[in-house]
């Protein structure tokens, strides 16, 4: 009986979703496989064998897990002329503030009887879609408030950079003030043109309207791709973190456990942006509820994550003005079509 | 021209004598509108017996096929009282890198180069020469170990 | 900054040596994009102004330490500066001292000092795009690079006993010889090599990214090159027609037929088709050397009379390996001088020996081509963008342990 009551808190969605499922703890063996999967795909085209030793009928991927612990154990040198308390925070906040999002974005669907989940009908009720959600925090408004929150991460990069007193880091910090505006503006307007087609802003009206985003709007999905692929830099456009001019950018003075967050900073918040894209471009949780469907959503997520990270085998690094130009004078009024393609298609989509 | 010797070696080297170094800087011209336009190396030979330091220029031709197959060398001497010479540098840029690697090596300076520094030697080798003779590098014995 | 921020920053530990917008920017010894040496960079916002090269951080002095040592002891120093591509560099010093001494090489000798250096350009040119590839962030060129050329390295391998700094050739010939197994591995690896040229050309050169990154970038025209003493593939690339191997042909290099290519644009994508090609043309070439290479000895008779019978039989009859004749000890050649070039993986390459009848030279001068292109890195960076120094730097193949010898 008591068993019961520790089920529903347990499987309370506020609780569930930031903490173990698609939160924290998934999140961190996410991190793990996709770290592995980016090694063992690069490795594969270039002729050898990524991670192989640490397990070796696993493939290797205890590698990732050894390779974890060493950086969680490793000394945290503080520079001496920084300030301390910001040094520290900085790192801390960029993987805090890529969390976050999740938390907004609805995962699935309740259904009334039959679900695990089902307890919680009457608590996440939807007025405005008259569904149930499985969803952290309950907002008619959940696309506008992901997108918000997930563009504060460039501001926090910028404060790393800024903080870390060197000069390769201001650089990548000022590339990185550039690139934030440009990718910002991408991925805003993609997501005010699908807004304007489906007629809302509530993501699980989206899903449920019944033709997935990438159809009714392809410009949008394409266009939030290159957003995505620009804002938790990936591959062409690895331009702040520079390896080869300036040695890891914003990045430079940390080590040990402050530098396994950053880089997990930057894998969590691909996964957010990607958590978005399933849900309204790849249809979401549809046809499935409850749990199912919960598990549908994140794995069509971790295909766009891992589809992202493929490209560090196929591309180099373009220049900031490259990267400038192109999402300025080609991906932009690509967007600006989105969203008149979003107002001719809105009518038949009711 | 006077003051000059020309030798020829075999089928394509030269060598061409400056016995005064204060026209160097018009044969060069001469040979630069003859299609010399590159410089390969400046060599800096030491003598220590005469106290002199012998420049040997390798010039070649890029643009003239005929000329690229040649080397010319044009020989100078300098003498320890006074080692100037006049830089080639307004005649040929590619003289760039082997004047400052002559003057840190050997003390030859080379009036109106505009960056006459040391390039290849840390700090501590202001004032001493290691390319002239006098400058020993210690070597080792050789050493047969007796177990082996 | 404005006055304001500093006065509302200061004690709280923010206060920032904020780089203004011209400044200085050291790309140091320690970093990865750097090499072993410092690069002082003048900025000017994100535009270049001034590059200079604070070259020397591996300056063994050659030259000084070659007045110490035989003649041919000075083998494998002076084929140590530029370790990948330590058959050009052993052939040119070889090359001066058989003129000084007067020494015929039999035609065998000359094709396989043409095969190994064939070789060897090849693997430097695979050196040469992986680590142009991994300066603009691509790492599967690379890998590729690197993966590539240890296919030639093991043709090497079996030629000459080592992977690198062979110390192959001597004064009068070369020390081993071909064996059918080691022809039967080169063509396998020239069917390899075609066929994964194909997919760098898909990947890499056709890559709209790296195309990106590299027209445009680095232009030299044709009046600067030769002005500035450009070598190698850069001038080859600026549309000078200027090759080693025909202007003075050396070893076997006048009886082989092979193209030069020259390209006009002068920018890095240039610089990177040339070397390509040049891969193609010395495949070519070691298929005519494989067919075509005379029967003979590989050592000059003058020398080879010298080895003792038993250790002939030993060592020659069995294994047609040479030893070292006894004249090599410490000999004595004339007086004179001797000026002798090579055409490098990287460009010309010049050596200057001078003899004055002792067994040691009283003056070994060797001019690299990476040497040569210190004074050509520092004008072509001038007017770029910061991202574009690492793009020159790879382009131009400069290798710093090469400049500085």
């Amino acid at each position: 009986m008591w068993l019961s009551s520790i089920a529903y808190y347990f499987f309370y969605p506020s609780f569930f979703i930031p903490v173990i499922f698609p939160g924290l703890i998934f999140i961190l063996i996410a991190l793990l496989f996709t770290i592995w999967a980016e090694r063992k795909f690069a490795a594969k085209v270039q002729m050898r064998f990524g991670p192989f030793y640490a397990s070796k009928r696993l493939g290797g991927f205890l590698q990732l897990v050894a390779d974890m612990i060493k950086f969680a154990f490793s000394e945290i040198i503080v520079p001496r002329e920084v300030n301390k308390t910001l040094f520290i925070l900085g790192p801390i906040l960029i993987t805090g503030f890529s969390l976050v999002p999740i938390s907004v974005i609805p995962i699935s669907s309740i259904p009334q009887t039959g679900s695990i989940l089902s307890p919680y009908y009457g608590v996440f009720h939807d007025t405005y879609s008259s569904l149930s959600l499985f969803s952290a925090v309950l907002t008619p408004y959940s696309l506008a408030l992901a997108i918000a929150l997930t563009s504060v991460v460039s501001v926090l990069v910028i404060l790393t950079a800024w903080v870390t007193n060197n000069r390769f880091a201001m650089i990548s910090g000022i590339r990185e003030g550039y690139l934030s505006v440009s990718y910002d503006a991408l991925i805003t307007i993609s997501i005010i043109g699908i807004a304007l087609e489906f007629h809302s802003l509530d993501i699980s009206k989206i899903v449920t309207a019944g033709i997935p985003g990438i159809i009714a709007n392809p410009l949008a999905a394409i266009v939030f791709l290159i957003g995505m692929l620009m804002g938790s830099s990936r591959f062409p456009f690895d331009i702040t973190e520079a390896d080869s001019e300036l040695v890891t950018g914003p990045y430079t003075e940390y080590s040990g456990l402050l530098f396994v967050m950053t880089m997990a900073g930057s894998y969590i918040l691909n996964f957010a942006y990607s958590l978005i894209f399933a849900d309204v471009f790849l249809g979401g949780w549809t046809p499935l509820t409850g749990f199912p469907g919960a598990l549908l959503t994140v794995v069509k997520a971790m295909i766009v994550l891992l589809l992202s990270v493929f490209m560090r085998s196929v591309y180099g690094r373009y220049r900031i003005d490259q990267a400038l130009r192109g999402s300025w004078k080609y991906v932009f009024p690509a967007a600006l079509a989105s969203v008149i393609l979003g107002l001719v298609v809105g009518p038949w989509i009711r | 021209m006077k003051g000059v010797g020309v030798k020829v070696e075999s089928s394509n080297r030269l060598s061409v004598e400056v016995n005064d170094k204060s026209i160097l800087v018009n044969v060069a011209n001469e040979l630069k509108g003859k299609g010399f336009d590159h410089v390969k190396s400046i060599t800096g030979i030491d003598f220590p017996e005469t106290r002199t330091i012998q420049l040997v220029y390798h010039i070649s031709s890029y643009s003239d096929p005929e000329l690229a197959k040649v080397i010319l060398s044009l020989k100078v001497s300098v003498s320890y009282d006074e080692p100037e010479v006049e830089s080639l540098y307004r005649v040929w840029p590619s003289v760039w890198t082997p004047e400052r690697e002559t003057y840190e090596d050997l003390g030859v300076i080379f009036r109106g180069h505009p960056d006459l520094r040391r390039i290849f030697l840390p700090e501590d080798f202001e004032g001493v020469y290691p390319l002239r003779k006098d400058f020993k590098v210690k070597t080792e014995g050789l050493f047969v170990d007796k177990r082996a | 900054m404005t006055s304001g921020l500093e006065g509302m920053l200061s004690g709280t530990g923010m206060e920032v040596e904020v780089v203004p917008v011209e400044g200085e920017l050291n790309v140091g010894p320690q970093h990865p994009g750097s090499g072993h040496m410092r690069i002082l960079v003048k900025l000017n916002g994100d535009i270049i102004e001034d590059v200079d090269l604070d070259v020397g951080y591996v300056h063994r002095s050659v030259e000084k330490l070659s007045e110490n040592r035989n003649y041919i002891h000075l083998i494998p120093l002076v084929e140590r500066p530029a370790i990948l591509d330590s058959i050009h560099m052993n052939l040119g010093y070889v090359m001066a001292v058989e003129k000084i001494l007067g020494v015929d090489v039999p035609p065998r000798a000359q094709y396989l000092r043409s095969f190994a250096a064939e070789v060897n350009r090849i693997a430097s040119h695979l050196y040469g795009m992986g680590i142009l590839a991994v300066f603009m962030g691509h790492s599967t060129g690379f890998m590729w690079g690197f993966g590539d050329r240890e296919v030639w390295v093991e043709i090497l391998q079996a030629l000459t006993g080592a992977r690198v700094t062979n110390s192959y050739i001597i004064p009068g010939g070369v020390r081993r010889d071909l064996s059918p197994a080691i022809k039967e591995m080169t063509e396998k690896g020239i069917t390899y090599m075609r066929r994964k040229l194909e997919d760098w050309q898909k990947i890499f050169i056709n890559n709209p990214n790296i195309k990106a990154r590299m027209q445009g970038v680095g232009v030299m025209k044709r009046e600067d090159a030769i002005r500035w003493g450009a070598v190698g593939p850069n001038l080859r690339a600026s549309g000078v027609y200027y090759d080693v191997r025909k202007m003075e042909p050396y070893a076997a290099y006048d009886k082989l037929d092979f193209e030069v290519p020259v390209y006009k644009e002068g920018d890095a994508y240039a610089r990177t088709l040339v070397r390509i090609e040049e891969i193609e043309q010395s495949m070519k070439m070691l298929e005519q050397i494989l067919k075509e290479i005379p029967e003979g000895n590989i050592l000059s008779d003058r020398f080879f009379r010298q080895i003792p019978p038993v250790r002939l039989k030993k060592w020659w009859e069995g294994q047609r390996r040479i030893v070292m004749p006894g004249y090599y000890a410490s000999f004595r050649p004339p007086k004179g001088e001797a000026v002798s070039r090579v055409e490098a993986g990287r460009g010309e390459l010049l050596y200057y020996v001078v003899s004055d009848g002792s067994s040691k030279p009283y003056r070994l001068r060797m001019i690299t081509p990476s040497y040569r292109l210190i004074y050509v890195f520092k004008e072509l960076a001038k007017g770029c963008r910061y991202a574009d120094l690492v793009t020159v730097y790879g382009s131009l193949d400069y290798f710093p342990p090469e400049a500085d010898r």
